[in-house]
This record gives C-alpha cells, structure tokens and sequence, in this order.
C-alpha cells in the first residue's frame, strides 16, 4: 500500500514522498516501514504506541480516530497519508 | 557550507524556532555560522570539546524529540532513535530539556533530561537510550507535580571526579543526588526556601530549583537559582545557604558558574509574578560563592524588561570568562572580560531557550 510521508519525515525515506509499507494493522505497516527506514515509527508514535497527539492519520481520505494503530485494519490497495496537525505557534 | 574555524570560541542558541551558531575567535567579532532545525524549538544545544561533538535536544511539537549530533556544528546528523519511555510505562517523552556529556569521569557517554521527568543514558552518542530507572521509579514519585514550564527534568551535573557521582534538577520537584551510578537517589533539598508550603515545613519534594551549577574550582560547591532565592551548598554542612542577600530579587531562572572558584552569575528578574528584568537588563556576579554579588550593566540596555529563562545564561570555561546571555525578546548578550563589560552578539532572534558557549579546538 501506499504510506504517504509529511515533508518533516521524507528524510527517512531519502527524500521520497510515497513508500510502500506491508502489513494487516496500520501499526504492522508502522513496524514494516520502520525496519526499512529506522527512527520513522518513533515519529508518528508516542512511546506508548498511540498514533502521536498532534500527528492525523487518514486512510483512504478518512481520518484515523482510533489512537492504537494496532486497532486500524488495512489492506492491499489502501493509501495511508500521515500529516502534522494544523496546531502550534 | 560554512567552516568554523579551528580556535574559535562557538556559541550555541537555542529557540523556539531553531538553533543559532555563532563563532568568534577573539570573543568580539561574531559571525553567524547558520541557523538549523528551521521552526522547531531547540531547548539546549551544546559542543562538548572532550567529545569533539555537538548535540542539539530538537523538540518538534508533531513529531516529537530528537537529539541531533554534528562534530563540525554545520551539518547535522539525525540519529536511529530518541529518548523513550517503556510502552507499560505509560509515558512518552514530549521533549528533551538538557543533554550534556557525562565528562572527564564518563567520557563517552550521553545524558537527555526529559519532560516528563526522567533522566536518559547513551553510550553511542544518542543512536539508542536507556532510562536511569532508578530514578524514574522514585518512591517520591507519585508526589512530584508540574511547574509552569511542565515536569521537566532540566540539569544534569555529573561529577568530573567520580563517575558514580551526579546532580540533578527537575522544576518544581527536588534537587537529586545518586553516588551509587544512578541507582538509587536522595533529594537534596536540606536548607532550601520552603515558604510557599503551607505550615513552611521542609518536605521531600516540592521545591523548585531553577538551574544548578559546579563551581569551576571544587566541584563539591554547588550553585543554585531556585525560584525563592539564590542558593550555595556546602557539601560539609549537608545544606544549602541561602546568598540571595544583595541581589534586587531573589526571583530568577538563569545561573552560570564563572572559570575561577567562588564565581558564579545570575539574572534577577523582578518577581514571580514579573518574570522581567527589574527596569534594566543587569547581570550579577559574585566571586566570593555568593557573600557578595556586584551589578554588571556596562553596554546592557536600559529601560528594559527582559526574561531569560533557565538555560539563557552560559559562560565559555576561558580564563578572563566569557558569559553569554539570551533573551526571550531574542538577544543574546556576552562578555569577554568577566563581565565587566557588555556587547551584543545578536538581536532580533526568534525567543531565545537556551544558550551554551565553549572553545571550538
């Protein structure tokens, strides 16, 4: 599927705006692109594995509300957008 | 890209929208070597000359805190991981306030203090941590409570001498020793200002140290700007004393050891409830461990109502010292002769966290 990365997080992924990721969960796909770019999952993830507070997640153009990526089921086919919240000063 | 030179004396801002590097050799012509981490906040940054490294704690507000590195301080490398908190802990870590080398006595070693409070270890420079558990799980832990800046664990003093040796700071809390490695801690609080409990009893926890500092001479003195008084601890009386007498206010956040025994310098800012520079931006010194303070104004301005924050004043470890002052209105300050006379090294800075000087080898 494709994992669509915010400008902050691309340097993971040397600069590229669209990986691909593998998994069933949307923390599977975390875990997935993590072991290929290493540091990634830490910046979308809080240490207690919730979904980061001011980081939105949508999957297939819909917002994630479920705060464990363990309880977000996706599938081949699907595009996850991560993106910084509008917040901040 | 921009070459510091070898020689020179390098000093490292802070903000809340990126890091300065600044650089001089002769302490007066400052140039700006770049500014890094562009719009995220930088709460300490600092070159470790026995490390031959720089490390930079970046707290971005989405994508939380890292601790960058870079030997020449112009290029920056991001490392594999950042400080955490076990996942049954409950806790994750929302910024890094301090990281400093462990020194002489632990050379090779890194330490992050964090928010929410803890302290962080590593031993590849900032590649992977591991907590000081030590300290984390506190018997007096479920007492400690957030101050105004959050639960903030904001200095670190590791003993040159004695690598099982440390101090810590975390606001609003306690002041920390470990002389076991970190394995176990006592609060370290005997004699400090307690006038905000309600019977004034000394307790465990519940003080607010400001910022700590060792005295460049004997490393057993220590210097502390708490938020009720500027304090010296007498390691052979087992307590702090309180020096705050003649300084306009005993309210401040900033504290900076000078490169001679019994120096140390402050910023008074006029209360807690005017977290201003009384009327005029002065530094005080004192060089007799707080008996006596002078007034430092030569080329400060004045009106002004200034703050700098608890990691604003540095000094360069030389001999005359340099001492480095930065503002949150975004200016930072320096002397080179001790402090007896002022210059500017930058204005119009974003608000200024923090501010870290040292010989560039």
């Amino acid at each position: 599927m494709d994992v669509v990365l915010p400008g902050a997080l691309r340097e993971y992924a040397k600069g590229a705006g669209t990986v691909q990721g593998k998994g069933r969960t949307l923390a599977a796909v975390l875990a997935d692109l993590d072991a290929r770019f290493p540091g990634l999952r830490q910046r979308v993830l809080e240490d207690t594995g919730a979904i980061r507070q001011y980081v939105n997640v949508f999957l297939n153009g819909d917002h994630v509300e479920e705060p464990d990526p363990a309880r977000v089921r996706v599938k081949d086919g699907d595009t996850v957008h991560i993106l910084p919240s509008v917040a901040g000063g | 890209m921009t070459t510091i030179p070898k020689g020179s004396t390098v000093v490292m801002v802070g903000t809340r929208k990126g890091l300065y590097v600044f650089h001089a050799k002769d302490r007066a012509r400052w140039r700006l070597a770049g500014r890094y981490f562009e719009g995220v906040p930088v709460h300490n940054a600092r070159y470790d000359p026995l490390e031959g490294m720089a490390y930079a704690a970046v707290n971005s507000f989405q994508f939380g805190p890292i601790v960058h590195r870079s030997k020449t301080l112009t290029k920056w490398t991001r490392p594999k991981s950042g400080p955490a908190y076990p996942k049954k802990s409950g806790w994750s870590v929302a910024k890094v306030w301090n990281v400093i080398g462990g020194g002489p006595a632990e050379p090779g070693v890194l330490y992050a203090g964090v928010e929410p409070a803890g302290l962080f270890r590593s031993e590849d420079d900032g590649d992977s941590w591991r907590q000081v558990a030590g300290l984390t799980r506190h018997p007096t832990r479920p007492k400690w409570q957030p101050g105004n800046g959050g639960l903030c664990l904001h200095t670190i003093l590791p003993d040159p001498k004695d690598a099982k040796r440390m101090v810590v700071g975390i606001s609003a809390v306690a002041v920390f020793r470990t002389d076991d490695g970190g394995d176990t801690w006592k609060p370290m609080n005997d004699g400090m200002s307690a006038r905000w409990f309600p019977d004034r009893k000394p307790r465990d926890v519940g003080y607010c140290p400001h910022k700590l500092a060792r005295d460049a001479e004997d490393p057993s003195v220590l210097y502390q700007q708490h938020h009720w008084g500027v304090f010296r601890w007498e390691e052979g009386r087992g307590r702090w004393i309180d020096v705050s007498r003649g300084l306009p206010s005993s309210f401040g956040f900033g504290l900076a050891p000078g490169s001679q025994g019994g120096t140390a310098f402050v910023v008074p800012l006029t209360s807690d409830g005017d977290r201003t520079t009384p009327g005029e931006m002065a530094v005080y010194r004192t060089k007799t461990a707080g008996r006596a303070w002078q007034r430092l104004t030569t080329g400060l301005p004045r009106p002004a109502h200034l703050t700098v924050l608890r990691e604003g004043v540095a000094s360069d470890g030389l001999d005359p010292v340099g001492v480095y002052v930065g503002t949150e209105q975004g200016q930072v300050f320096a002397t080179r002769d001790g402090g007896d006379r002022w210059d500017v090294v930058a204005d119009n800075l974003a608000p200024v966290m923090s501010v870290t000087a040292s010989p560039f080898p």
